[in-house]
């Protein structure tokens, strides 16, 4: 039997993934690519707790029902991911995908998931017996596997307010509109004097999950541009042996060199 | 059912709602207009206005827009907005076979809703989703910056 919801509090949204099997729907332009005719579908675009985008002390708190466009126009989102956004798609799609469904697909190519990895974000989820918070690292399994029970929902991303100002974020796609990644990369650093005292990065489209590997990264932490410098084969070295792409449009090599390419740059722009 | 505005009227649907809202359009309410290109969310040319934002009408099941107002070519061409843009596609022979052009003039008024004197980048960035295989779209683009000019005020 295939029944549709149409809530608009998140409580009734709960209640109905705590009784019946059914397929949350926000923006739909994943789920309409190829339309499953037995899903149920529970409605989520107008359930207003999930559309909101505040700060508190530590985070930006974003609905995860929140479109692309929500995310471009809004004030409080950092620069870092505004771009990545807005390089999604194009304005008609940005108007209804959201990035709770973007997380949600489960796909090593979301271009918001990217950013939401090398920002250390966490997932707000949320079931009628409770809510959890966890990194966002953790609730992808594998490809297309989420850490996420049936009766559970992402209700909202914490986005680290701080430390995103200086990004370099590229995506490398067949052309510039409504385009697939092939490699999307995205590097922060930070410095306090002459030391580093942040560097993410994290990989989109390579392999079955974003690619996100704290202890490499940490081979800079706390280190001058010199000692950073010194310790660049290293650094690479380690991210050679850590890039597996898997074969898609495009050959694992292609995405591997670009890879490396990517992350060369990111390194030379900043100055080691 | 499922209830919402088109083109300025009160309409209820008794199709299922996980219904393209595409499909919808032509086969129940017969709104031609609205062409289907992909299915795919690709092409632009089902493209309607939905509470005042450019969507693919192929990518929206009809559940979706449950008390939500839907524009297409067939209301939007009664605006004074559509004369000007009109007069300025055909001003600059922006019209080839004509299947994009539906998706294509709500997508213009997309653009200059949101910015009434668009550079021809926010343009081009703003048909980004709108593929027209005839014209090569220069063309396009300048019949836009043409209605940005004449119709001041409308927008």
């Amino acid at each position: 039997m295939v029944n549709f919801y149409k809530p608009t509090k998140l409580k009734e949204v709960l209640d109905i993934l705590s009784k019946e099997v059914v397929t949350p729907y926000a923006g739909g332009t994943d789920l309409m690519i190829d339309p499953d005719e037995n899903a149920s579908y529970l409605f989520i675009n107008k359930v207003q707790e999930m559309k909101n985008i505040v700060e508190d002390k530590e985070y930006i708190r974003i609905g995860a029902a929140c479109t692309y466009t929500d995310i471009i126009e809004n004030k409080l989102i950092p620069e870092v991911l505004k771009e990545a956004v807005s390089q999604i798609a194009a304005p008609a799609i940005r108007n209804l995908g959201t990035v709770g469904g973007n997380i949600c697909n489960g796909s090593p190519k979301a271009d918001s998931a990217l950013i939401f990895f090398a920002a250390d974000s966490k997932l707000r989820i949320v079931s009628s017996r409770g809510e959890k918070v966890i990194p966002i690292i953790d609730f992808y399994l594998g490809r297309k596997k989420l850490a996420l029970e049936k009766d559970e929902l992402l209700v909202e991303i914490l986005m680290n307010k701080n430390g995103l100002n200086n990004y370099y974020y590229k995506k490398v796609g067949a052309r510039k509109a409504l385009a697939i990644s092939r490699v999307s990369f995205v590097g922060i650093i930070n410095t306090a004097g002459d030391k580093i005292i942040d560097c993410r990065t994290a990989f989109g489209a390579v392999s079955d999950v974003i690619i996100r590997r704290e202890k490499i990264d940490a081979i800079f932490i706390g280190k001058t541009f010199e000692e950073a410098k010194a310790l660049k084969d290293k650094y690479l070295a380690a991210y050679e042996q850590e890039i597996i792409p898997i074969r898609g449009r495009v050959s694992a090599e292609y995405r591997k060199t670009v890879c490396m390419n990517l992350l060369r740059d990111f390194l030379e722009s900043n100055g080691i | 059912m499922i209830k919402f505005n088109l083109n300025g009227k009160e309409v209820i649907s008794s199709s299922k709602e996980n219904e393209r809202l595409l499909d919808v359009l032509r086969n129940e309410f017969s709104i031609t207009g609205v062409k289907c290109g992909c299915k795919e969310g690709e092409c632009g040319a089902c493209s309607v206005i939905l509470d005042g934002r450019l969507v693919n009408s192929c990518m929206v099941a009809l559940g979706n827009i449950e008390e939500s107002t839907i524009v297409t070519i067939e209301g939007y061409r009664e605006t004074k907005r559509f004369d000007v843009l009109d007069k300025a596609y055909a001003s600059v022979s922006a019209v080839q076979c004509g299947f994009c052009i539906p998706g294509m003039i709500l997508a213009s008024e997309c653009i200059l809703d949101k910015n009434p004197n668009p550079t021809e980048d926010e343009i081009r960035e703003g048909i980004s989703g709108n593929l027209c295989r005839c014209t090569g779209y220069n063309a396009i683009v300048k019949a836009i910056s043409i209605a940005a000019k004449e119709g001041q005020g409308l927008w």
